[in-house]
């Protein structure tokens, strides 16, 4: 558990160009090319639009431990999404291997190559500019640049960094049963996430009353410590964003594969 | 805000369903489809009129729930921030038991992902609770990192509305076993059209696809609709809900 939410906290500073995006753009880039993605199965638009995010990573900024660390769980869902319809995917063309009800053809294997493609060009832009986006900057940008309520944004932000305090208070309550002789079974370790539930939303009351005691929710004009700027580089960042969906759609329109899904 | 309820988003809101609803007698819907032996086009009159009043009625509704109080939000928040840690945990965990079945069957875990947009609804009983907590779920899932990155929030926007829905067409006035259930259902459904179109679109036949969405939404009744109500009657009797609508509600001991 704590390994997964290693480094949620901090976010290492880095220096590339797409690493220091405003969030809100990364935001946009991601979302559009998932649009382009999602609207079509195809080999050649996925290809494409893979290919293209392959091209930007370096600047990225992230080492390739960290890159591996942080998409190698992509692989996990693309890999057997393209197997499943390898083999049990509508079957159309000549049939390369047959054993049973259990066919592979021509058109079920390139489907699973489109489907494994898609996934992987879905998922890599989201993972590898969440890596080096920070929870902070996010909300900031969140409130100041996209302008959503920012009551909301900011107890979003608050409650994130509770988690720090329940990783502790798990810790203590864990001694305090033990103390007691209660054992590792499963409804002992249910019984205590439902303690930790109860101490979480204590927690969240009181920092509500805390927070409105500053101020917190007042009708009145917000100020920032932090502000959040989108400049002419962060619209280049999203241009290209468009670009990577617009020239691999075209692509595949091009190579007349691109088909749309919902037909 | 308080003393004025019809400014504002409440006022479009009104404006765009009556709108909605003209715009649906005029041009009318399709002749081709057909539901119980009655063409759609037979009954555009009545689902323009149901269009139009349900929009003004829950419109109005938002307004008598009246506005999100600080404790409200921060109390949604937290809930999300639970449900996000519970993600991470099963994003790991549930990922030999998706490989493991062949949809449509796997769609039976998918209810676990849903159970922060009940669970929040029926805690702080406020407009947008549920599309709220479920986002907030959705992002810190994304944050700590898993295989589908930033499509997971638009992921849990589209969970939460689906829930949303429910809450929204009972006028937010019941928060029972009944309302949970069908809000779990309405999620399930949600994010088995979503699954299907975007993941099995070349996998499953229409055939399967109908039974991926219903099995997604017999796990959104039971793992999200019903375990959020025991769950909510749980924490309503610690007396941790207190503060909320939904503690004031609670049974006295």
């Amino acid at each position: 558990m704590t390994a997964l939410l290693d480094g949620l906290d901090i976010r290492e500073a880095s220096r590339a160009p797409l690493a220091r995006a405003n969030p809100a753009a990364k935001l946009a880039v991601a979302s559009v090319i998932s649009i382009g993605l999602i609207l079509t199965v195809d080999p050649v638009t996925a290809g494409v639009a893979l290919a293209l995010e392959l091209l930007a990573l370096p600047f990225c900024g992230l080492s390739p431990r960290k890159m591996f660390r942080s998409s190698w769980i992509i692989l996990l869902g693309a890999i057997p999404a393209g197997l499943l319809t390898l083999v049990f995917g509508v079957d159309d063309g000549a049939i390369l291997i047959g054993l049973g009800p259990v066919t592979i053809t021509e058109g079920s294997l390139s489907s699973a190559i489109a489907i494994t493609l898609r996934i992987l060009a879905i998922g890599l832009p989201g993972v590898v500019l969440l890596a080096t986006t920070d929870p902070t900057d996010l909300a900031d940008a969140l409130a100041q640049n996209l302008h959503l309520p920012h009551r909301f944004v900011l107890s979003a932000l608050a409650a994130l960094r509770l988690v720090g305090l329940l990783a502790q208070e798990w810790q203590t309550l864990s001694m305090a049963r033990r103390a007691r002789g209660f054992g590792h079974g499963l409804k002992q370790t249910l019984g205590q996430v439902f303690a930790l539930l109860v101490i979480a939303i204590r927690r969240g009351t009181v920092l509500a009353t805390t927070m409105e005691a500053r101020g917190f929710g007042v009708d009145a004009p917000r100020t920032w410590a932090r502000p959040s700027r989108f400049t002419w580089f962060d619209g280049v960042v999203v241009l290209g964003g468009v670009l990577v969906a617009v020239v691999s759609t075209a692509a595949g329109i091009w190579a007349g594969t691109w088909n749309l899904v919902l037909t | 805000m308080r003393n004025t309820p019809w400014i504002g988003p409440r006022l479009y809101g009104a404006v765009a369903a009556v709108a909605l609803a003209v715009v649906i007698y005029l041009v009318g819907l399709p002749e081709g489809i057909s539901v119980f032996d009655t063409t759609l086009a037979d009954l555009t009159l009545p689902i323009a009129l149901f269009v139009g009043t349900a929009g003004v009625a829950i419109t109005a509704a938002t307004a008598r729930a009246g506005r999100w109080r600080v404790v409200d939000i921060v109390t949604a928040s937290v809930l999300g921030v639970a449900g996000g840690l519970v993600f991470a945990v099963w994003n790991a965990a549930s990922t030999p038991l998706r490989d493991a079945m062949v949809p449509p069957t796997s769609a039976i875990i998918v209810g676990v992902w849903l159970f922060p947009a009940v669970l929040g609804a029926l805690v702080v009983r406020k407009p947008g609770a549920a599309v709220y907590t479920e986002l907030v779920a959705a992002a810190l899932s994304a944050l700590v990192g898993n295989e589908w990155g930033f499509s997971t929030v638009w992921y849990g926007l589209v969970e939460g509305m689906g829930a949303e829905v429910v809450f929204a067409l009972v006028l937010y006035r019941r928060y029972g076993l009944p309302t949970a259930l069908f809000a779990g259902a309405g999620a399930g459904v949600a994010v088995g059209l979503l699954d299907s179109l975007i993941y099995y679109p070349e996998t499953l036949g229409a055939a399967g696809k109908l039974a991926y969405v219903l099995i997604a939404m017999g796990s959104g009744v039971v793992i999200a609709g019903l375990g959020s109500w025991l769950l909510t009657r749980a924490l309503a009797a610690t007396g941790t809900l207190a503060p909320l609508a939904s503690g004031r509600s609670a049974e006295r001991v």
